[in-house]
């Protein structure tokens, strides 16, 4: 047998348990593990940016993170974004405005990203924001739109 | 993946001791780590989380220079004021790596020892002569696809290019690399492969990367890091230079100038030639243009990655006149 | 809101819902991770599956040592050419299949590098993955042809039927006082869509459900049963989502075999992931091409002769032909033509269809060959293609449905700001960077196909859109609900639409751009059926407060049933069905003709591809066009490549969603932009391998190498393309793209670069 751990995960506000192997990464953890699917994978080697979350407030890769590397940190997905009684966070509402995405599948790695893209302060001109959102490739091309998406919700914010 | 075990270190002696076990690794920002494990390159046995250590990700600045704890990330140092204001070209070149993702996970200790590109570096499965990963293989590269290989200290055994950016930065401003027990210039930290390709840097088992000191100097004020790809961003460099320039009092004669090059070497490589070639002359474009193909002696090309040797030398060129202001 | 200044009110009906900016019906679930995509099903006992592929790029698998991989925790199983899995051929997209023939999706002769042959089944993917690390494969090597370019790969076969010729090219290109002669070539490149292939496979008994991303439920699932000799209806398979296909997703690849047939030999659910590196050699992606194109003009740049000769690699098991003279005879009026296709065979997995097959390259070589023309005879790009404008299709001798070419050429000129242009290269400069200005057109045919679709009328007032079509991120959705919501008279918010599944009413493939013409009209016949059906309801139910009206018939609006005259009585649906105790409507229309009704004609229809007709099958030549107007800055002295601004006009027809077929257009454009300066599967000569399969070293455009796009559409309803007047809208928009770049470079350094993609070190 494998040897596995048990981690204590706080993802979204709330205290997750679940039983892994040491190797098993957070993006493994959350699809595979706790039926948390709307984090993607797309390449599983720090190239696409689908499977972007949040810990401890900042974005990044959870196909190169450790689900036992992030235990006692605050984990945030995409599933934890919008408020408890359903309204959209503003990124989100944006992205369905500006129809910033077609298939779906790089935008909750899109929506995260642009979520922290504007904390960070990096949405101040379309031209940043391209910049700092190049690390989320979306094959269906809907650039333009993200960018238009990010500025707004960056606005309002 | 193999199986490895997890552990936190508890504090940074532990974390060498545990180190030096075989099959050991440490874990800091895992993008190096958990990237070669997953290609199969790295098989960790144990695998000792150092990134919940205190003390190793302060940044701190005085007259004399900066000093970086080895697990700041690369993201907060390049935003950090007085990096930004010290040392313009190591913020660029750091903001002018991987994605923003990668750059709140990396650590600037990691990142020094970020492996090769070399595609066949990375597929074991596919190619098993490679003398990087294991001493007396071969080198699948040469007589292969050497788009992205390296021109400048290549040897027989390895053309692998240096992919990173912060340290070409780091070479040029003689930073140095503090490995706890003793310090090491930046530049003599890289190796370049001879007939050792998988000795990367002159760290050795037990050690660990504490930080990162950037003296302070006029050049390294007045810098900056330029780098050339196809892709405008999330792509290593065709070729990246970094510069910093120091002129006379009449604005014109350089009185301190650092040129070091990345992309392009087999580790982030110091062009002296340049420098030597440049200082005490009045900068104009010209000797600018003729001085920096020095940059590029004793570059060998391996068929595709030839167009490296005219792109180089240009790429350091503009690098130095925008500094100069002439560009 | 909105931020596209594109005119809505062209080629569409934007008085009603169809034609209106929607957002994405299907948009709230994607953005809340919702939306479940296949292999994020959960099923219960799953166990992994992990592919092992081959090294080598021929040869023969002698031996695989599975002692390891078995003796690792966690396996269940591996399997190796050794294994029968007791699979039969199944048939091809044409529906040919040869009888009771075995099929080894893990074969023993390997005929390219990256091949499966091999997989590993273990309790948890990592158990999986690690173990098909340990699985030892031992080789015979045979002489590869690494690829189409090798010394040993030889001219190739000449394909017969992509012979074209009318007039006598030859002796009018000898006569021509303008002549130029280029040769063209485009590398292997990929569709990468963002999800990865795989899928999950559940046996239940002899029923088989694969959740697997697919843009063609039907087709796909009656190639599993096939595989197990199954009736097609004991096979489900389920794609309500698709992460991007763009060509990649409408066949059962080997994979797909593999992970069904372990299913049924472990009795439990596999789940199988195609890594990304994987991805590269699982199916194929677009072939590469090389064409050699002279162009005989007079002195004018009038046309008198096009020879044209193309190639594209192939694999050496199976065909499948990049047409590098698909849009060469249709562009231009030409009164000497001559083309012919070479297939070239090569050790690499057999390519397939990636957003506009043959079009793609075959514009890419016309379109700079075009501009090449143009600078020889001192014409400005844009007139040369007026002046040669095609007012037939020259092939076909047919008169053009609809071609807003010249309207497409005049809006996205002067959009763009084109009549500013100087005409010499290198004229425009900013500093160290080098301007220029290029235009490319393309084409993309209108496929016609017929698909079925069902219409519930709900007691509550919802309707539901039922059809196995499937939402890869072109709007399926969407614009079924609103196509519904016109034919029937309620509004788009009170229509649910289900997708994405082969046990529903049968569809065409989403491919060719050729499904939302064929599900809207399906959708819109039924939809129409149940509105009659609900006004006989109203007219004629004993309940029904409408029965004494003395109406003979009644409106349909907003959801509220009325008579005409309106001061009788008005009922929502919701009202009409509970006065009336109907709990339901449901029709079921397919658009066949009456001859290919019943159980044959529906799996000919509904599984394979032979009931699809042509452009030219009807008295009409049918496409849809499009014009690029681009500019880019060129660093002279680095050679990278920026593209700076992008304006764009597309005849397709009649939009539907303007919205949705705008991020269409953006995106066949962003992926043009990609193709002409990052993309290029690297081969090793040496191997076969392609070594930059994964995301760091393919080069797909990032968010920072994409302009603002403006996108205009000069489109007319075309009736004859399709019931409700669209043409196709989700290929065409890369055709062209990657010609004009180059054009635009050339305008910028005077250097031509032919071969894609044009990356820096081509221009130092």
């Amino acid at each position: 047998m494998t040897r596995t751990v048990h981690l204590s995960l706080e993802i979204n506000g709330k205290t997750r348990e679940l039983d892994v192997e040491p190797r098993v990464t957070l993006l493994d953890a959350l699809r595979e593990h706790l039926e948390l699917t709307g984090t993607k994978k797309g390449c599983d080697q720090g190239q696409c940016g689908a499977c972007t979350v949040h810990v401890d407030g900042k974005r990044v890769l959870s196909c190169l993170t450790l689900a036992a590397q992030v235990e006692g940190r605050q984990i945030a997905t995409i599933e934890g974004l919008a408020a408890e009684n359903g309204d959209l966070h503003p990124v989100q509402a944006a992205f369905l405005e500006h129809d910033a995405f077609q298939c779906g599948y790089c935008t909750p790695g899109q929506i995260m990203s642009a979520v922290a893209c504007i904390r960070e302060g990096h949405a101040g001109s379309d031209e940043e924001i391209r910049e700092y959102m190049a690390g989320n490739l979306c094959r269906c091309g809907a650039y333009n739109s993200i960018v238009a998406a990010v500025r707004e919700a960056a606005e309002a914010a | 993946m193999r199986d490895f075990s997890y552990s936190r270190a508890t504090s940074a002696d532990q974390a060498r001791q545990a180190a030096i076990q075989s099959g050991a690794m440490l874990l800091a920002g895992g993008t190096t780590l958990l990237d070669l494990a997953k290609c199969g390159v790295f098989e960790p046995e144990a695998v000792i989380d150092i990134t919940h250590l205190p003390g190793f990700s302060d940044i701190e600045m005085d007259a004399a220079g900066a000093r970086i704890g080895a697990l700041a990330k690369m993201g907060e140092v390049a935003d950090h004021p007085a990096i930004r204001a010290n040392f313009p070209a190591v913020s660029e070149s750091l903001l002018l790596a991987a994605s923003a993702q990668l750059r709140n996970m990396a650590t600037v200790g990691g990142n020094l020892l970020q492996r090769t590109r070399c595609p066949y570096f990375r597929d074991p499965a596919t190619f098993p002569a490679c003398n990087k990963r294991s001493p007396g293989s071969g080198c699948s590269a040469i007589g292969g696809v050497t788009r992205n290989h390296a021109v400048l200290g290549t040897s027989e055994a390895c053309i692998a290019s240096y992919p990173g950016d912060l340290a070409v930065a780091l070479v040029a401003f003689d930073a140095s690399v503090d490995l706890g027990g003793r310090t090491v210039l930046a530049d003599e930290f890289f190796l370049t492969p001879g007939d050792r390709p998988d000795r990367d840097t002159v760290i050795e088992p037990g050690e660990m990367i504490a930080g990162i000191v950037i003296p302070a100097s006029p050049a390294a004020k007045n810098s900056t890091y330029l780098k050339v790809r196809d892709r405008q961003s999330y792509e290593f460099a065709a070729a990246s230079a970094a510069v910093g320039l120091e002129l006379e009092e009449d604005g014109r004669t350089v009185r301190d100038i650092r040129v070091a090059l990345g992309g392009v070497a087999t580790k982030p490589w110091r062009a002296r030639a340049v420098e030597q070639a440049l200082v005490g002359k009045a900068l104009d474009a010209a000797s600018v243009e003729k001085a920096s193909r020095l940059a590029m002696e004793g570059a060998v090309s391996h068929g595709a990655n030839r167009y490296k040797i005219e792109l180089a030398p240009r790429v350091v060129a503009r690098a130095i006149l925008q500094m100069g202001g002439l560009a | 809101m909105t931020i596209m200044e594109t005119r809505t009110k062209q080629g569409d009906a934007s008085d009603g819902a169809l034609g209106g900016r929607f957002s994405r019906l299907d948009g709230k679930l994607k953005i809340t991770g919702g939306a479940t995509y296949a292999l994020e099903h959960p099923v219960e006992g799953l166990a992994y599956a992990v592919l092992v592929q081959s090294t080598i790029a021929a040869g023969r698998v002698v031996k695989v040592d599975t002692t390891k991989a078995e003796a690792a925790p966690g396996t269940l199983l591996v399997v190796t050419p050794e294994t029968d899995l007791e699979l039969k051929v199944a048939s091809d997209w044409y529906g040919n299949r040869p009888d009771d023939q075995p099929y080894h999706p893990l074969p023993r002769e390997v005929a390219f590098n990256g091949q499966a042959i091999a997989a590993v089944i273990a309790e948890t993917l990592e158990q999986a993955t690690e173990a098909a690390r340990l699985v030892e494969v031992t080789y015979e090597e045979t002489t590869a042809v690494a690829s189409m370019d090798s010394p040993n790969a030889g001219e190739g076969k000449l394909v017969d039927q992509f012979n074209i010729a009318w007039g006598d090219a030859e002796e009018a290109l000898a006569a021509s006082p303008l002549r130029i002669e280029a040769e063209y070539s485009t590398p292997r490149e990929y569709h990468v869509p963002i999800e990865p292939h795989g899928l999950t496979a559940r046996w239940d008994g002899d029923r088989l459900t694969i959740w697997e991303p697919s843009q063609w439920t039907h087709g796909m699932a009656r190639s599993y049963a096939e595989l197990f000799g199954l009736p097609d209806e004991n096979v489900r398979l389920l794609s309500p989502f698709i992460g991007g296909g763009f060509g990649s997703k409408a066949a059962v690849y080997a994979y797909g075999a593999v992970a069904a047939a372990v299913a049924r030999r472990l009795g439990r659910p596999v789940k199988l992931a195609v890594t990304r590196p994987q991805n590269f050699t699982s199916y194929g992606g677009r072939a590469a091409t090389r064409q050699t194109l002279e162009l005989g003009a007079n002195s004018d740049g009038i046309l008198q002769a096009i020879v044209h000769r193309g190639a594209s690699e192939t694999s050496t098991y199976a065909d499948f032909p990049e047409q590098t003279s698909a849009a060469t005879p249709l562009m231009y009026a030409v009164p000497n033509f001559s083309s012919e296709h070479r297939l070239v065979p090569a050790n690499t997995v057999m390519p397939g269809a990636l957003r506009a097959p043959g079009k793609n390259p075959s514009a890419f070589g016309l379109e700079c060959a075009m501009d090449e023309l143009a600078y020889a005879a001192g014409v400005d790009p844009v007139e040369i293609r007026l002046r040669n404008y095609a007012e037939h299709d020259p092939q076909s001798g047919k008169p053009w449905s609809t071609r807003q070419m010249r309207e497409a050429l005049a809006a996205g000129s002067e959009a763009f700001g084109w009549a500013k242009r100087s005409f010499e290269p290198r004229s425009m400069r900013d500093g160290r960077q080098l301007i220029g200005w290029g235009v490319g057109c393309g084409t993309f045919p209108v496929l016609r196909a017929a698909s079925e679709a069902m219409i519930r009328l709900l007691s509550d007032g919802t309707v539901e859109v039922v059809s196995g079509a499937i939402d890869m991120g072109q709007g399926t959705y969407t614009i079924l609900a609103q196509t519904a919501a016109e034919a029937l008279g309620v509004p788009v918010g009170q229509i649910d639409v289900r997708l994405g599944d082969s046990s529903l009413p049968g569809a065409t493939v989403a491919g060719g751009s050729m499904l939302a013409g064929a599900i809207t009209g399906a959708v819109h016949k039924a939809a129409t059926a149940a509105r009659e059906e609900l006004i006989g309801l109203a007219l004629n139910d004993a309940n029904s407060p409408f029965r004494d009206t003395g109406a003979n018939t009644l409106t349909v609006t907003d959801g509220r049933i009325a008579v005409p005259r309106g001061d009788g009585p008005s009922l929502t649906v919701a009202e009409l069905m509970s006065a009336t105790g109907r709990d339901l409507i449901e029709t079921r229309r397919n658009t066949l003709p009456e001859a290919d009704q019943g159980p044959e004609g529906h799996k000919r229809a509904w599984t394979t591809m032979t009931a699809i007709q042509g452009p030219t099958a009807g008295d009409y030549s049918m496409y849809s066009w499009c014009a690029h107007f681009v500019e880019v800055r060129v660093d002279e002295d680095f050679g990278t490549i920026r593209v700076s601004r992008i304006v764009s006009a597309f005849d397709c027809g009649r939009i539907y969603n303007p919205k949705l077929a705008e991020s269409q257009w953006r995106g066949g454009i962003i992926m043009g932009i990609g193709q002409a300066l990052l993309e290029e599967g690297l081969v090793d000569g040496r191997n076969g391998r392609v070594i930059n399969n994964n995301l760091g070293d393919y080069l797909v455009a990032t968010n920072a190498d994409v302009p603002h796009i403006e996108v205009i559409s000069v489109g007319i309803p075309d009736l004859n393309a399709s019931v409700l007047g669209g043409k196709g809208v989700g290929e065409v928009g890369i055709v062209g793209v990657a010609p004009a770049i180059a054009n635009a470079v050339f305008h910028a350094t005077g250097k031509r670069v032919r071969d894609l993609p044009i990356t820096l070190d081509k221009l130092i």
